[in-house]
């Protein structure tokens, strides 16, 4: 139903997005998954028509979005990351506004409106004056204003940031069953890696600007199902053997961690005696062991060698 | 766009300081500087005679009559030691000492007032010793009467016209002249601080959801640059209408010329406003330049003293880039000239084309940046 084609974009000669590619079919649940700066915020701007790529199209039912716009533009609902509301004004003459945006009644809009707030458990104080509400009162409200017209895409922006365990979790719920339930396409940015296991069916990985892994969560767990990962602590830090274990050639990856290394192994490699010879005869006391098995936190560290939330 | 039109005035209701302070500041501008000029201007200026060396009472008294044919000043008189009285303790700056043919003036300070006061004295003087020995030469009795009746009908009629054709010299009014550059001044803080509101907008986001919508981007713009342009507009015309119906000014324009010369203005000073919006990056940096260039434009362009006590070419030709200029010129023209709309093309067509031109660079820049 939508295709971004090959798009890229860059700001005064640094390129922020680059030959991105990603499509969404009707009714699927997509995550948009990377680390603070990587393009997910441009990449949603660029598919809603707010900013023009500088190559590369984007494609709704195959037509260009960035050439007719007025498409694209009636169907989606986005959620910006930062609250975008009126603060004066409470939260049900805003949503009143932003309906008026779709051309709805104002009839239409006031059912609609008591509809919406329910949905993102925002009933009461609806009358009271933004400015007035917590953070996580204007998230939904912020959530609200995209629902209104029943769009058929709902694109959102790292909606949840801010907002209290339970709440994330009743408002994960309610985009899930907006999807599941009302067949709306849902195109998901986190940097949280729980929410998007939870949510989406497909997820994208982002970093500096490319796609660097996509597919089903299991697709992308497989890369790892390989490998594992062992966790040592020792008492104080040992650098030639450090040294030793990162250039040992069995070890995939060595990296330090506040109290020891995290070592990433082939499954079933059973290193873990030859790494305690190692530590044997360098004499380091060994504090704390540790073997799990991959997160989706796991692949991104295992595609970028960083940690998607410092 | 009639939403976005309408949710303005709604957020402008719930927070409507800013705005009202500019209306009350032109209200309390107009009446201290208009008034306060009125006072000399309009009203009669009081002066104390005396009779001094060789004059008798009741020929003074004759002198003093002669010297009230005026409407500017009100002769009374006073004994010498009054009138010194008077000037000491400050309540008057001069006084006029009647002898039998001619005056003296006893002057606390040479100021305009006693220049005003001693060449109409010695007007009067001069007129009555002609009057007298015109009188003692022919021996004619009613010369009086006759001089009266012949200048009726002069010999010579004398009309001053300057080249351009207007007439010469500048009529000042210092009320109107306060009038329309204190509303003018204020209007232009009111719109463009009104106008930093689509700054505020991409600030929080709420302009991206627009743009976002089925609307049309010119319909954001459009509404958006309405607001303004009527919150202007209404702010001039109720200065004005207040002014001049209830104060009882002397404005003296047809209210459709009002309307017609505001708009134009209010045009143009949106349009000032966009280009600055173009030009600026923060809410912050836009409040810091709004004044900056509002005041600046306000004092080229002959909002706080006419610019006819302007004698520097250089700033003259600058003021002719300020709207104010035009505005201030169209509303002058139409009060003291009594200037139709066609009367008043020139300005007004400036103040249109000056409009036209800074919207169009001003969301230029703006939709370049973006
Ligand atoms: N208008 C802009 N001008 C210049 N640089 C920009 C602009 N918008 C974004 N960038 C840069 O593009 C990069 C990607 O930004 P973007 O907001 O898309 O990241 P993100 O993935 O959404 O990050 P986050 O998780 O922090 O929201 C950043 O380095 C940012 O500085
Ligand atoms: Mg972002």
């Amino acid at each position: 139903m939508l295709e971004v084609e090959n798009v890229s974009k860059s700001f005064k000669g640094r390129n922020v997005v680059e030959g991105m590619n990603l499509y969404l079919e009707k009714g699927e649940s997509i995550g948009l998954l990377g680390p603070n700066g990587a393009g997910k915020s441009t990449t949603i701007s660029i598919i809603s028509s707010l900013i023009k790529p500088s190559s590369g199209d984007v494609k709704l039912n195959g037509s260009s979005v960035i050439k007719k716009p007025a498409a694209i533009r009636k169907v989606i609902g986005i959620v910006p990351q930062d609250i975008a509301l009126y603060e004066e004004l409470s939260a049900y003459e805003n949503l009143l506004f932003f309906g008026q945006m779709y051309g709805m009644s104002k009839a239409g809009l006031a059912a609609k409106i008591q509809e919406v707030c329910r949905l993102v458990g925002l009933e009461d104080r609806q009358k009271d004056i933004v400015k007035t509400y917590s953070g996580g009162m204007k998230r939904r409200v912020n959530i609200a204003a995209a629902l209104l017209h029943d769009p058929e895409i709902l694109i959102m922006d790292e909606p949840t940031v801010g907002i209290d365990p339970q709440s994330r979790s009743y408002i994960l719920e309610m985009i899930r069953n907006l999807n599941i339930e009302r067949g709306m396409t849902v195109l998901y940015t986190s940097h949280y890696m729980e929410e998007v296991e939870r949510l989406c069916d497909r997820v994208y990985i982002m970093d500096h600007g490319k796609v660097i892994s996509s597919g089903t969560k299991e697709e992308l767990k497989n890369i790892l199902s390989a490998e594992e990962t062992i966790y040592i602590d020792f008492d104080r830090v040992y650098p030639a053997m450090y040294d030793e274990l990162q250039h040992h050639q069995d070890i995939l990856r060595a990296s330090e961690t506040e109290n020891g290394l995290k070592l990433i192994v082939p499954k079933g490699s059973r290193l873990l005696s030859r790494v305690f010879q190692i530590t044997e005869r360098h004499k380091a006391q060994v504090t704390n062991v540790n073997v799990s098995v991959p997160s989706l936190e796991d692949v991104f560290l295992h595609l970028t060698g960083r940690k998607l939330r410092d | 766009m009639k939403a976005i039109f309408f949710l303005q005035w709604k957020r402008l209701r719930r927070k409507p300081y800013l705005v009202l302070t500019f209306f009350v500041l032109t209200l309390l501008f107009v009446f201290f500087l208009g008034s306060n000029n009125q006072g000399s201007q309009g009203g009669q200026m009081e002066v104390n005679a005396y009779t001094g060396e060789g004059a008798q009472e009741a020929e003074a008294a004759g002198w003093i009559d002669r010297l009230n044919d005026s409407d500017s000043f009100h002769f009374e008189l006073v004994d010498e030691e009054q009138a010194r009285k008077d000037i000491m303790d400050g309540s008057r700056s001069l006084a006029l000492e009647i002898r039998e043919n001619d005056y003296r003036m006893l002057v606390a300070v040479e100021d305009q007032d006693h220049q005003l006061v001693d060449s109409y004295a010695n007007q009067v003087f001069r007129e009555e010793q002609r009057l007298q020995q015109a009188e003692e030469q022919t021996g004619t009795a009613d010369l009086r009467e006759r001089v009266q009746e012949e200048m009726n009908h002069p010999p010579l009629d004398l009309t001053i016209t300057s080249v351009s054709g207007e007439e010469s010299g500048f009529v000042y009014n210092a009320s109107l002249q306060a009038l329309f550059g204190m509303t003018l001044f204020f209007s232009m803080y009111t719109i463009m601080f009104s106008l930093s509101n689509v700054v505020d907008e991409k600030r929080q986001g709420t302009w991206d959801r627009m743009i976002v919508s089925p609307l049309r981007k010119w319909e954001v713009y459009a509404g958006q640059l309405a607001y303004c342009f009527v919150l202007g507009m209404l702010q001039i015309m109720m200065i004005f209408v207040f002014f001049e119906w209830v104060l009882g000014y002397d404005v003296n324009i047809p209210l459709g010329t009002t309307a017609v010369i505001t708009a134009c203005f209010t045009f143009a000073v949106v349009s000032v406003g966009m280009l600055l919006i173009g030009l600026v990056r923060t809410t912050q940096q836009l409040q810091a330049v709004i004044p900056i260039v509002v005041t600046s434009m306000a004092m080229l362009g002959g909002a706080f003293w006419p610019l006819e006590i302007v004698s520097n070419s250089f700033v003259l030709a600058l003021s002719k880039g300020t709207p104010i200029y035009y505005g201030i010129q169209a509303l002058h023209d139409a009060s003291a000239l009594g200037y139709g709309i066609t009367g008043l093309g020139g300005p007004l067509s400036l103040l249109i084309l000056f409009g036209v031109l800074c919207m169009g660079i001003g969301i230029n820049l703006m939709e370049r940046r973006s």
